[in-house]
């Protein structure tokens, strides 16, 4: 089977975002992203994008969706959206925007019958669970939800529990203390999910390099790492982290003729 | 009319057309929904897509009279077919996906779900970029592609390449299930060119280029 690489873009009222520890800093919008951090190249050397609306406060959905649809006018893969997602209506409207999937994350706490309702309707597979995880005092992995401004006492482990038996078709694990800052993924995480679960995990949060992905994707039950910091992998930077991680052996799709 | 439209997507409620019509858009194509029987003849080139319930894919084209449009362009109108996904599944005999539903007919191949003792342990749906190879050698709809060549797949049913099918892509999964064909006039992919960067452009190309 292979493995993916996935870039994720942070969306903030109106325009695009980089994050450290889930504080945002302004970026600019599409056009911006593809004439100063070259997010064609980006976009050609990754098996997926997740674009995410993080704005803090109130949302304004048709402009989220505009922004979605503009990219993913030229980017040819499958895309998953989400961001303050709670009910079916905002899933229709995502989906008309060019999502494939989407990606739910307080809805799995606040209203797990509706995560069933919008499984329903697009289908298991297509509904992405994300979790973001804070470590305590005591390097406990806290779930924390509504980007990580609400505590849920539940750890990674019993939150990955609950999740897993909602119908659910990938995991979606980012690190709020390693967001952003390029220092490497908490692989500390992948042993406290447990192993009670067979959907495919997507490991976030730290990637600064290609070693890093490499760290992640070397192991057997993490099925895709996501970035989302474009300063790291500027230029051709996520291109040729790809070629060098076939190259080490990493099972990773093709691109091209 | 002046100068007619060149491509012309079957709009039947089965799926959000953002992305194909954004890559055939992309590769220079003039694209138009069309979701009226009486439109079809203005293209030289149909896309069929779809996602989602054969079954309902199959009522939806009957019951708009879109599915005998189809058939009647690509056997007497000059017009040339690409079914994606669903849309390549609905070109064949039929489905037996909540009850027995018939296809278009145009290729003598009926979808199954994949059976269990195919893919033994594997996940169903089977989901994301796999390699596909062209038993035939890669031409008409796959050539300049690589011997083997990877493309994005989202499905739990499938066809296996049997009949005449002219030039044909297969992947493996458990079982070599077809994966694409290409017979002159009527051609699919169940895997998403729209979907699979460069090498799926590519392939929009080769049907874009096509003179029927």
């Amino acid at each position: 089977m292979l493995k993916r690489l996935v870039f994720t873009l942070l969306y903030d009222n109106g325009s695009f975002v980089l994050s450290r520890n889930f504080r945002l800093q302004r970026v600019g919008d599409v056009r911006w992203l593809k004439r100063n951090y070259h997010f064609g190249t980006v976009a050609e050397s990754i098996d997926e994008l997740v674009i995410l609306d993080v704005t803090r406060g109130q949302r304004d959905l048709p402009r989220f969706c505009s922004a979605v649809r503009s990219v993913t006018e030229a980017c040819f893969v499958p895309v998953a959206v989400g961001g303050g997602i709670s009910s079916m209506s905002t899933v229709e409207q995502l989906l008309l925007a060019g999502a494939d999937k989407v990606v739910v994350n307080s809805l799995l706490v606040d209203d797990p019958g509706e995560v069933a309702a919008i499984a329903e309707v697009i289908g298991a597979q297509s509904v992405v669970a994300s979790i973001d995880v804070r470590r305590g005092d005591d390097r406990t992995p806290w779930v924390v939800i509504s980007q990580a401004e609400r505590e849920t006492g539940r750890t990674l482990f019993e939150h990955v529990q609950a999740v897993t038996s909602m119908p659910i078709g990938e995991l979606y694990v980012n690190s709020v203390d390693q967001d952003g800052t390029g220092m490497g993924l908490d692989l500390e995480m992948v042993a406290q999910l447990g192993d009670g679960f067979s959907q495919p995990l997507i490991l976030a949060g730290g990637v600064g390099h290609s070693q890093h992905l490499f760290q992640g994707l070397s192991l057997p039950t993490v099925s895709a790492v996501a970035t989302a910091n474009l300063l790291n992998f500027v230029g051709d930077g996520l291109q040729r982290a790809r070629t060098e991680l076939r190259e080490r052996g990493v099972p990773l799709a093709v691109f091209g003729l | 009319m002046t100068t007619l439209p060149k491509v012309g997507i079957v709009d039947y409620g089965m799926g959000n057309l953002w992305s194909l019509t954004s890559a055939l858009t992309h590769v220079g194509a003039h694209v138009v929904l069309v979701d009226r029987p009486d439109d079809l003849p203005h293209f030289s080139h149909l896309v069929l897509p779809g996602v989602g319930s054969f079954r309902r894919a199959s009522e939806r084209l009957a019951e708009s009279g879109l599915g005998d449009a189809i058939v009647d362009r690509v056997n007497h109108g000059g017009s040339v077919l690409l079914g994606i996904c669903l849309g390549m599944q609905l070109m064949g005999v039929g489905s037996p996906e909540d009850g027995w539903s018939p296809g278009l007919n145009l290729v003598p191949v009926t979808t199954e779900r994949f059976h269990d003792e195919e893919v033994e342990r594997r996940r169903i749906p089977h989901i994301g970029f796999a390699s596909t190879r062209f038993p035939q050698g890669n031409e008409g709809l796959f050539a300049g592609l690589r011997e083997t060549t990877d493309f994005y797949f989202v499905h739990s049913y499938r066809m296996l390449p049997e009949g005449d099918l002219g030039a044909t892509a297969v992947c493996d999964y458990g079982v070599s299930y077809l994966a694409g064909f290409d017979r002159g006039n009527v051609c699919a992919t169940q895997f998403h060119p729209e979907k699979s960067q460069q090498q799926g452009l590519h392939l929009l190309r080769n049907f874009v280029d096509r003179k029927p």
